[in-house]
């Protein structure tokens, strides 16, 4: 040993009481995939997407993809080095002042919260339009009272162990994309409907770019495989790879669903744009009466295994908020059998249940409410992102380690992220709102920490540090 | 995604590197940093710190807590041969104790390294192939023990293979197996290795509670199926008295 330096090992994780080094690298991957759904945008963000972007609706999404595989990088940095249960905000503080982590990981909370709460609303809202179609009476009590169980199976899910739950967010997933996949080969095998090709008013460049904010929007979620630091098998291998997998695969996903609604529009004066439904228009134009269905049903499945990545995530937020001395102490237990945060779990399962299930109750239909719960998601993701790619480089610096590329790759995004984050917050007023109440909680928060614990605030940022039977030697010693 | 590249071997600057790598930090002790490896081997930083981030994934190394230094890891063992060491006299008399009052096999084996390492077999009744205990520690008594320490034992298990028609092949049933290990404090093997034979063993853990070693008794594999309350005792009890001398 050099002199000077002594190995101050712990005899167990500051995080213990997970399953550590359980999940398998396709089980990472799958909760990761989850959290981005990509089904789900692929049948709906083209549209949303064409409408700023018209003809350039593909390159928007191939500028997303970039922005996306960039933020992967950047958060890469850290997973091939650290493993932490809180995801980007235990990251976030290795690099910044604690006031960015905590700011990091309120942003956190409200993303995967209102991200969960959204899949839930997805599930209702096909559900709905699935038992409309079949004939079946829905209605707003039936769906609650479905969106509630469905609560409670995520809820059951989660509790009994990280491994069951990333194995049935893998099947349900495969089976979701392949459904979509499957779908939009056929609609862009049978090309566009017969007549002359419609003229597409080009964009320009500020529209492409309009359309990249709403394209972003789509990947929301695809690093939630980070909070599964602890408990995946090889964590410093599967949690980077599993980020950036599923970056490139979502935004090939997209690429093809864009291209397959473009191509099915073409003959549409005003194409893509302005189409409420168009897979559904694309499907019922040709005769398949079939699709709907089956889409409804695929989308289903994608919101459930979102809703299971999702609250997967936000549990272990919670769990590293309190471990680090932040949020209350039992929010840091783990059932120990399951090895879950059981009571982080039961305390923000109703409230994600709730967020969703009071405005359907009172009268908002539920896919206003889902669209405005995805927004606002999106504006924490957003915050969490800019942060972290911020946080990157000065953790390589703080551990010796700077590469140019680091700094290249922060300098390009970060920028690009406080203009999305300022333009999409601007385009919604509910979202400044909303945001304003969140910022002046997550201020008061802050500041009865420092003033009441201002030691533990000093030192947040709890990970999977290597304890001492992780190190040759040491646990025989 | 793209299909794993078949291995050329035709980068061999950079795996003399990465030997290099895991040298320099063998050598330097723990705690060395990536900045200080790359100036010691003059390698570029930036391939050290790739190479650095290879090894931490593969968990030949690890990062210490201030994510600068780097020390071995456990996986590291495995690239050496286990070196048989005789266990204490004391200990030795204790095994040899215990063969005088049973008509079985009684081994000792060592976990220290990671590995079953027999340290005491029964000359008496000869153990299975060290190789093979070595390599197929699912198929063993003593093997169970070790794997039902360790949470990520799927890694440590590299080929389920089949000896017998008894011989646990499925990950789930090998799954419960150790489970049933880790609850009950003793492990049993009966004909999944040779038919005829079978095993039992407990483990010896040192004062703290880590798992040091593991006493196990061999015989006839329709004997080690039966619940054998005496034999299991006098199994513990010598378990027991071994923890002070192997600790």
């Amino acid at each position: 040993m050099r002199g000077g330096r002594s190995l101050r090992l712990r005899d167990r994780s500051p995080v213990h009481g997970l399953a550590r080094r359980r999940l398998g690298p396709l089980e990472v991957v799958a909760q990761s995939v989850s959290g981005a759904a990509p089904s789900a945008a692929m049948a709906a963000t083209p549209a949303i997407v064409a409408a700023s972007a018209g003809g350039g609706t593909v390159w928007s999404f191939a500028i997303a993809t970039v922005l996306a595989l960039l933020i992967a990088g950047c958060i890469s940095r850290f997973t091939r080095r650290m493993a932490a249960p809180g995801g980007l905000y235990s990251l976030t503080a290795k690099g910044l002042a604690p006031g960015a982590a905590f700011a990091c990981g309120i942003a956190l909370l409200v993303g995967y919260g209102l991200l969960a709460a959204a899949a839930l609303a997805g599930v209702g809202a096909y559900l709905d339009a699935l038992l409309a179609r079949s004939g079946l009476p829905g209605g707003r009590v039936v769906v609650t009272v479905a969106v509630v169980v469905v609560g409670l199976l995520v809820g059951a899910l989660a509790l009994r162990g990280v491994r069951l739950s990333a194995r049935v967010v893998l099947l349900v997933e495969s089976v979701s994309i392949t459904v979509m996949v499957v779908v939009f080969a056929l609609l862009l095998l049978s090309g566009p409907a017969p007549g002359a090709v419609a003229p597409v008013p080009a964009a320009g460049i500020g529209g492409v770019a309009a359309g990249v904010l709403p394209a972003l929007a789509a990947f929301i979620g695809f690093e939630v495989a980070t909070a599964l630091g602890a408990e995946a098998r090889r964590p410093f291998r599967s949690v980077p790879r599993a980020v950036g997998l599923t970056a490139a695969v979502s935004g090939v996903l997209y690429l093809f669903a864009a291209q397959t609604q473009v191509v099915g529009f073409a003959t549409t004066p005003g194409g893509l744009a302005g189409q409420a439904e168009p897979v559904l228009t694309l499907a019922t134009a040709r005769g398949w009466s079939w699709i709907p269905a089956l889409l409804d049903a695929g989308l289903i499945m994608s919101f459930f295994a979102c809703a299971l990545a999702t609250a997967t995530a936000l549990v272990r937020v919670l769990f590293s908020l309190s471990r680090d001395g932040v949020a209350p102490q039992a929010l840091g237990r783990t059932h120990p059998r399951f090895h879950t945060p059981h009571v982080a779990l039961a305390v923000a399962l109703p409230v994600v249940v709730a967020m969703l299930a009071v405005p359907v109750v009172s009268g908002v239909p539920i896919g206003v409410t889902l669209v405005a719960l995805l927004t606002l998601a999106t504006c924490g993701f957003l915050v969490a992102y800019l942060l972290v790619c911020l946080a990157a480089p000065v953790f390589l610096h703080r551990i010796g380690e700077l590469t140019w590329p680091a700094v290249a790759a922060t300098a390009v995004i970060v920028p690009i992220l406080l203009i999305v984050l300022v333009v999409f917050v601007a385009g919604s007023r509910p979202a400044v709102v909303v945001l304003a109440a969140v910022v002046a909680v997550g201020g008061v928060w802050f500041g009865w920490l420092r003033l009441w614990r201002p030691d533990r605030i000093a030192a947040i940022g709890v990970y999977d540090e290597t304890v001492a039977e992780d190190v040759l030697g040491q646990a025989a010693a | 995604m793209t299909a794993p590249v078949p291995l050329s071997g035709r980068q061999p600057r950079a795996v003399r590197s990465a030997l290099a790598v895991l040298e320099e930090v063998v050598a330097t002790g723990p705690g060395v940093t990536a900045k200080e490896i790359s100036a010691a081997l003059k390698l570029p930083q930036a391939t050290t710190y790739r190479l650095l981030n290879l090894l931490v994934g593969e968990e030949y190394l690890v990062r210490l807590p201030d994510l600068k230094g780097f020390a071995l890891g456990r996986r590291a063992a495995r690239l050496a041969v286990p070196v048989v060491t005789t266990p204490p006299t004391a200990a030795r008399a204790v095994v040899d104790h215990l063969r005088g009052l049973v008509r079985w096999g009684v081994h000792l084996a060592s976990f220290g390294s990671g590995q079953v390492v027999l340290v005491d077999p029964d000359p008496d009744h000869p153990p299975s192939d060290a190789a093979l205990l070595a390599r197929y520690p699912q198929v063993s008594a003593l093997g169970r023990l070790l794997l039902a320490e360790q949470a990520d034992w799927r890694a440590l298990v590299r080929e389920l293979r089949v000896f017998t028609e008894h011989t646990v092949s499925g990950t789930t049933e090998l799954a419960i197996a150790l489970d049933a290990v880790a609850r009950e404090g003793i492990a049993r093997q009966c004909g999944e290795l040779r038919a005829d034979r079978g095993c039992l063993a407990v483990p010896v853990r040192a004062p703290d509670g880590r798992l040091v070693a593991g006493l196990a008794l061999s015989g006839p594999a329709h004997r080690v199926a039966e619940p054998n309350p005496e034999l299991v005792e006098l199994l513990r009890e010598h378990a027991e008295r071994l923890s002070p001398l192997l600790g």
